[in-house]
């Protein structure tokens, strides 16, 4: 019996008890009062009768004196029952109309819809804690890729939300995802739940997430969100398998950037939703920055500026800050006291030959304001802002459309406002994107990073010749029995098999298709870009990238053997008995008659 | 004490006494099975089950069972009174009062059960 049922029957008792008795009463008084029948003779009703006339009475059914009319004294009794009947029978639909109204009755029928769906899911799901922006583009990453995915969400009205805008239905949890109770009831223990993603805002509750998850499911898959060092070392201790800092996800977005803006690019465009534009190429100017805000998310930035040897005037309103910074920092940077909102302020940190500016303060209307002040003093100066609360993710994007328009008047090319903005739940979006979609990727990311500008110069460019304008599609294919049978087959007739056989297209000749593998990987060892030439061995992991089309078209190669065959031979080989045998005759026959030609 | 037991109790016990009231006598003697007992032992049946309603524990549902056991058969004994006094209007033969006595001595027995649960559950108490 589930919740709501027993809930039901625990409230109703009273009010049918109740019923019970008055009808018995009712029932018991109508066969013991005398009638008189339409013979004039006294007559009795029976139980049978009486349990009849009772019925349509209390159920103010009424269809009168039956089976002979009334005498008086049957009428004194009937005007009690239908007051006693009628009032206890309201009484009853009363307490079923407040429980349906009940909080809790709700909560617990949502429950047990919430369990039946559980139940009925198929394949691998995965537990996403918090539906916010991080939330959402999460579950879309996980629809897309045809995992399933529920949601457990403190709030209220998920379905306003946007629940109902997913491909399909996705069922949702009204509970605190903190209370093991509710990740029990998501299923996290059963085996086809794959992962558990903390995504909730506050720090405390993704622990208490990772740790009850790990608890009920040792095997289960767990990312967390973190924004503080200390939650980030408990959760490891307990074993979270990644755990996602918006800021340092940053800072590191940030030191690609100064680094190397091709390759900032890259991440960029292999890592972004599939719906959203892909960004432009972006610029950086010799020069020293301002960074405006010596908090967690200055210090991180400063971090990267010093790593590549950039100069850096910081501006900051607290004295204390200042005379940290002089005691831990002792390079001779200059640090100015103020907000950086005002024209004065910025001329003093050298905004005309600045290269960059970062509006990094804790408060979004400063930053908006450094921002604007910037862009009026320094045209071409970048631009990397901070979001702080989610509400405000709408006026960086109109500041942007605002500079947008203003530039086109001037017939300046087209700059956003701010090249890059620092907002938390598009940085783990992205970050939880790829480990869902494909782990490769955060490998891959992390061996371009050392290496050259260059490098990454000819990787965009071959990326852009791929795929054009669309947005790339990232994917990993497997070497083994289950997802390539094909080239697991041919793998143990000891053939080799090189890359360029499985991205060769199989319906047209000598054509490839047009993606890039990025990266293979065996054993522990990674290939970055590897050449078409590279073998391929069983159990190893290629990472492509291309168009999503591509990843479907080169499935025969990799299932098919005779589409195999065909690609490295380029020769229809026969696929029934007969025919083979007739083929395999006549190719005996061919090279008899070569032999003998050359003899 | 706990009123929700005392009355719990006193529906159950209640329910299995008037069943053996009906019960007791002649199986065929009309005058020993009055249809008033029966429809009391009804009553008091249905008020029993409604009572174990909304348990989740495992004795709980024993519990329930043994009383929409007895339902089962106090309604299908009424059914036949029914049948026999006003439907075809045979009146109370012998066959037909064995038929309903017989049906309610099988309710009996499961009011029976249902009181040995209740007393094995009182046993298991203790504070």
């Amino acid at each position: 019996m589930n919740e709501a049922t027993s809930l039901v029957l625990r409230r109703m008792r009273t009010p049918f008890t109740l019923i019970i008795l008055v009808y018995s009463i009712a029932i018991l008084g109508l066969t013991l009062i005398p009638g008189i029948d339409d013979k004039g003779n006294t007559w009795y009703m029976s139980i049978y009768h009486a349990f009849y006339f009772v019925s349509y009475t209390a159920t103010t059914i009424g269809f009168g004196e039956i089976p002979y009319p009334l005498s008086d004294a049957q009428r004194l009794w009937v005007i009690i029952i239908i007051y006693i009947t009628v009032i206890s029978w309201f009484y009853a639909l009363g307490t079923v109309i407040s429980l349906i109204q009940n909080k809790k009755f709700q909560a617990a029928i949502e429950a047990s819809a919430f369990q039946r769906d559980i139940k009925n899911i198929y394949r691998p799901y995965y537990v996403v804690c918090g539906f916010g922006e991080t939330g959402k583009a999460v579950i879309n990453a996980l629809l897309e890729e045809h995992f399933s995915a529920v949601v457990i969400e403190r709030k209220t009205d998920l379905s306003e939300q946007g629940l109902n805008d997913t491909l399909e239905h996705v069922p949702s949890l009204t509970a605190d995802a903190s209370d093991p109770a509710s990740l029990e009831v998501a299923g996290v223990h059963l085996d086809k739940c794959h992962g558990v993603i903390a995504v909730t805002s506050k720090d405390e509750t993704n622990l208490k997430i990772a740790i009850s998850s790990k608890l009920l499911h040792p095997d289960v898959m767990v990312i967390c969100r973190s924004e503080y060092k200390e939650h980030e070392e408990n959760m490891l201790s307990f074993g979270s398998d990644h755990i996602v800092n918006p800021y340092e996800s940053f800072s590191k977005i940030f030191s690609m950037v100064l680094h190397s803006p091709s390759m900032y690019l890259i991440f960029e465009w292999l890592t972004g939703a599939p719906d959203k534009p892909l960004s432009p190429p972006i610029n950086i100017r010799k020069g020293h920055w301002i960074l405006s805000g010596y908090g967690r998310f200055g210090k991180q930035l400063h971090k990267e500026l010093l790593k590549q040897n950039i100069q850096t005037v910081i501006i900051d309103p607290s004295d204390e800050t200042k005379k940290s910074f002089h005691k831990n920092n002792h390079t001779n940077e200059k640090f100015i006291i103020g907000i950086g909102t005002d024209a004065a302020t910025l001329t003093q940190a050298g905004i005309d030959t600045a290269a960059g500016i970062i509006a990094g303060t804790d408060n979004d209307s400063n930053n908006l304001s450094i921002i604007m002040t910037a862009r009026q003093l320094n045209k071409d100066i970048f631009v990397v802002g901070r979001q702080n609360q989610m509400t405000n993710k709408i006026l960086y994007e109109k500041i942007n459309e605002h500079y947008l328009t203003s530039n086109k008047k001037n017939k300046n090319e087209l700059v956003p406002i701010a090249h890059l903005v620092m907002q938390p739940s598009e940085v783990i979006a992205r970050k939880i994107r790829a480990i869902l979609i494909a782990p490769l990727l955060i490998d891959f990311i992390q061996l371009a990073q050392h290496k050259t500008p260059e490098w990454a110069n000819i990787t965009i460019s071959r990326l852009s010749a791929v795929i054009d304008n669309n947005n790339p599609y990232v994917w990993t294919e497997t070497i083994n029995k289950e997802t390539t049978p094909a080239i697991a087959q041919a793998l143990g007739y000891g053939r080799r098999i090189e890359l360029k056989h499985i991205t060769q297209n199989p319906v047209t000749h000598n054509k490839k298709f047009e993606c890039i593998t990025l990266l293979l990987k065996r054993g522990d060892d990674f290939i970055l870009l590897p050449e078409d030439k590279t073998e391929l061995k069983a159990f190893d992991q290629i990472l492509f990238c291309g168009l999503r089309q591509f990843k479907h078209a080169m499935l025969p190669t990799l299932t098919d053997i005779t589409i195999l065959n065909f690609v490295m031979t380029s020769t229809n080989e026969p696929q029934s008995y007969i025919w083979k045998k007739l083929t395999h005759a006549l190719q005996k026959q061919d090279r008899r008659a070569v032999s003998r030609s050359i003899r | 004490m706990n009123l929700e037991k005392v009355i719990f109790s006193f529906f159950m016990i209640l329910a299995l006494t008037l069943n053996f009231g009906f019960f007791y006598g002649e199986i065929d003697d009309p005058i020993h099975h009055n249809v008033y007992e029966l429809f009391a032992v009804i009553v008091v049946n249905l008020i029993a089950t409604l009572m174990k309603f909304g348990d989740k524990s495992h004795m709980g549902a024993m519990l329930l069972a043994t009383s929409l056991v007895a339902m089962v058969q106090l309604i299908a004994g009424s059914i036949v009174w029914i049948f026999a006094v006003h439907i075809h209007q045979t009146g109370l033969t012998p066959s037909t009062v064995s038929t309903i006595v017989a049906l309610s001595g099988g309710a009996m027995l499961a009011n029976i059960i249902s009181v040995i649960l209740l007393m094995i559950e009182a046993s298991m108490f203790r504070r």
